[in-house]
């Protein structure tokens, strides 16, 4: 489907910013109507063929420059449960990665002039959001050990517990990316995402946008999500037992039972930079703006700086010492 | 360089702040010394040497070193600071003066004659002052004693456990570098005069340069390769009402064990103390190795 400008006939668009369908062409506000298209081979605007990927499921022609979406593929089994729309805007998302350029101190001063933006697509990435009831019990002895000096005798108390744990927690929507494209150390780092924004899907929001329909099947993903909520769970329970020299576990259970499963669509920015002959590829979390990615690094600022570093912990070191001496 | 000034602002502050504290903590050192100098005025005691190195471990350098140090440290302790070192029997000298005395207390004798006849003393003859004597000569029993003999304000400065201490500390380093063992000497003795150490740790002379060094390769491993993002998730972004709840929740105390462990004080260089003066004027305490 197309989102068409009622009063001019351009391609409307969602707009971050303004939260609202806009026309770029005539500036008109939500005018959108919306026409179907009858293949994914051709473009509903301008009938230009088009090829697209296995799983896109809205991209952008390349001959008329209307943003697709393609009915079959939000449809149905493909069809997503919940959306959050893009609320960092390319402007704002830019801001976000030169901030984040900057603060990152190794990065050479040259990289932020002289880089040339290669590509940039806004995207609503699959992801699987598993919920979980999480039901931990746990037993074991704990200790805590005390010393203390009295004249030529050093004493050591060691006292014994008996510990015992009963943790519920219920998990709310862990999510796992379902895109081969995508990194998962990546996606991963672009958590978290704020819930409150979810919204039924819609695919206005799209418009605007790339997308993609899930690569992989909830099923196949599962086992990441439970990992997630596994490594949160030891360490809530760890919370839990603190105060303790040692603790021996003598039974460790953690159940988890599945509650439900939505597949969503999230915001990512995605830009790719070239500096110097490489590429460098960034991420930035649509609804945040959080920056995901690898800036090149100066190896002769990182030298320069790690020398003064160890001038000034010398430095430190010996005025230390010599106060402790003269003390 | 603005990045380079931001960067390193707190490592500046720090820096900043300990030599604030140092400047005024030797400014403080100086006040309080210059409120304390007086001149000696002992009258009777002919010699100004305070090092006789008879058992030759010290070249003439380090003696002539440690006689400018002592000459300093005396002014700051208004007491008498004289070392000894011999390499030859004191059996029969000692016994002529104390008969049936023991081994350890040779060097005692010995260390109280020799003050008593040179006259040492910051304020009078036999006065205010402390005289080390190490006698490099195995005697019979095949054993090398130490005295550190006090006298005076000394005497009463230093109980059993700080001539332990300071012996000890000597006694460290005496074997391989009896120099370096005779400054710690001079010093701690300055030190427990005035009451001014705080810690004894000894620091080798490279180890600020060692922790800089590891500071640095810490920094350079950990910048060397740029990183895609931090993980800004925690344990609790996807609980419900952001906690776990707990519904039981037990830590019973069973039982408890106590241990005991004797702490060793001694720590002399394997050698034998001995305690205790021969009265009179003088106090003092002895070590063999």
């Amino acid at each position: 489907m197309i989102f068409k400008c009622k009063n001019c006939g351009g391609n409307a668009v969602y707009e971050p910013g303004r939260k609202k369908m806009y026309c770029p062409h005539c500036e008109s506000l939500d005018s959108e109507d919306i026409v179907r298209d009858k293949s994914i081979t051709q473009c509903a605007n301008c009938g230009a063929p088009i090829t697209i990927g296995e799983y896109t499921s809205a991209s952008k022609c390349a001959h008329c420059g209307s943003y697709i979406v393609f009915d079959e593929r939000v449809e149905g089994v493909y069809e997503p449960h919940l959306i959050l729309p893009f609320k960092v805007n390319k402007e704002m998302a830019v801001e976000a990665l030169n901030t984040e350029f900057r603060k990152r101190t190794f990065t050479p001063s040259g990289f932020l002039s002289e880089k040339s933006l290669e590509g940039m697509n806004g995207m609503y990435v699959p992801f699987w959001l598993y919920d979980y009831q999480a039901n931990y019990d746990f037993a074991g002895t704990g200790t805590k050990v005390r010393t203390w000096r009295s004249g030529d005798t050093e004493y050591t108390e060691t006292s014994y517990y008996d510990i015992e744990r009963h943790m519920h927690a219920g998990f709310d929507k862990v999510p796992v990316d379902a895109s081969l494209g995508m990194g998962d150390g990546e996606m991963d780092l672009m958590e978290p995402y704020t819930y409150a924004d979810l919204e039924g899907f819609d695919p206005k929001y799209m418009s605007g946008f790339f997308g993609e329909v899930y690569n992989q099947e909830a099923p196949e993903l599962e086992g990441r999500a439970k990992e997630k909520v596994k490594e949160a769970s030891e360490t809530l329970l760890r919370q839990s037992l603190g105060g303790y020299t040692s603790i021996t576990p003598r039974n460790k259970n953690l159940n988890l039972e599945r509650d439900g499963i939505n597949f969503a669509l999230l915001p990512v920015w995605m830009y790719l930079y070239q500096y110097r002959g490489k590429t460098y590829r960034f991420h930035v979390n649509g609804q945040t703006g959080k920056v995901v990615g690898k800036t090149p690094v100066s190896k002769e600022k990182v030298l320069a700086y790690g020398l003064s570093a160890m001038v000034f912990v010398s430095t430190i070191t010996s005025l230390i010492l010599t106060i402790l001496e003269v003390l | 360089m603005r990045d380079y000034l931001k960067f390193f602002r707190w490592i500046f502050v720090i820096i900043g702040v300990l030599i604030v504290v140092l400047l005024g903590i030797e400014g403080l050192h100086k006040a309080i010394a210059s409120i304390g100098y007086y001149e000696r005025i002992n009258t009777e005691c002919t010699t100004t040497q305070r090092v006789f190195d008879h058992a030759d471990v010290l070249t003439d350098k380090e003696e002539q070193k440690l006689e400018e140090l002592i000459a300093k440290r005396e002014k700051q302790t208004r007491c008498d600071i004289v070392l000894v070192t011999l390499n030859e029997s004191l059996k029969e000298y000692a016994r002529e003066i104390e008969p049936g005395v023991s081994y350890d207390q040779f060097v005692r004798v010995y260390a109280e004659q020799f003050y008593e006849e040179n006259h040492f003393g910051y304020n009078k003859s036999n006065g205010d002052g402390v005289i080390l004597v190490d006698n490099w000569y195995r005697e019979d029993d095949g054993k090398i004693y130490t005295w550190f003999c006090t006298t005076g304000i000394v005497k009463d400065t230093y109980d059993d456990m700080d001539i332990d201490h300071i012996l000890d500390r000597v006694y460290r380093d005496v074997e391989t570098n009896p120099y370096k063992a005779y400054k710690t000497y001079v010093n701690d003795f300055y030190d427990d005069m005035l009451g001014t150490r705080a810690f004894d740790v000894d620091v080798p002379k490279g180890m600020s340069l060692i922790v800089g060094l590891i500071a640095a390769v810490i920094f350079i491993l950990v910048n060397w390769k740029s990183r895609s993002g931090k993980d800004t998730t925690t344990a609790v972004t996807y609980v419900e009402g952001k906690r776990a709840d707990f519904s039981n929740n037990r830590d019973v105390f069973i039982r408890k064990t106590v241990t005991k462990r004797h702490i060793e004080t001694n720590s002399g260089g394997g050698g034998g103390h001995s305690g205790g003066g021969g009265g009179g004027s003088h106090g003092g305490g002895g070590h063999s190795r």
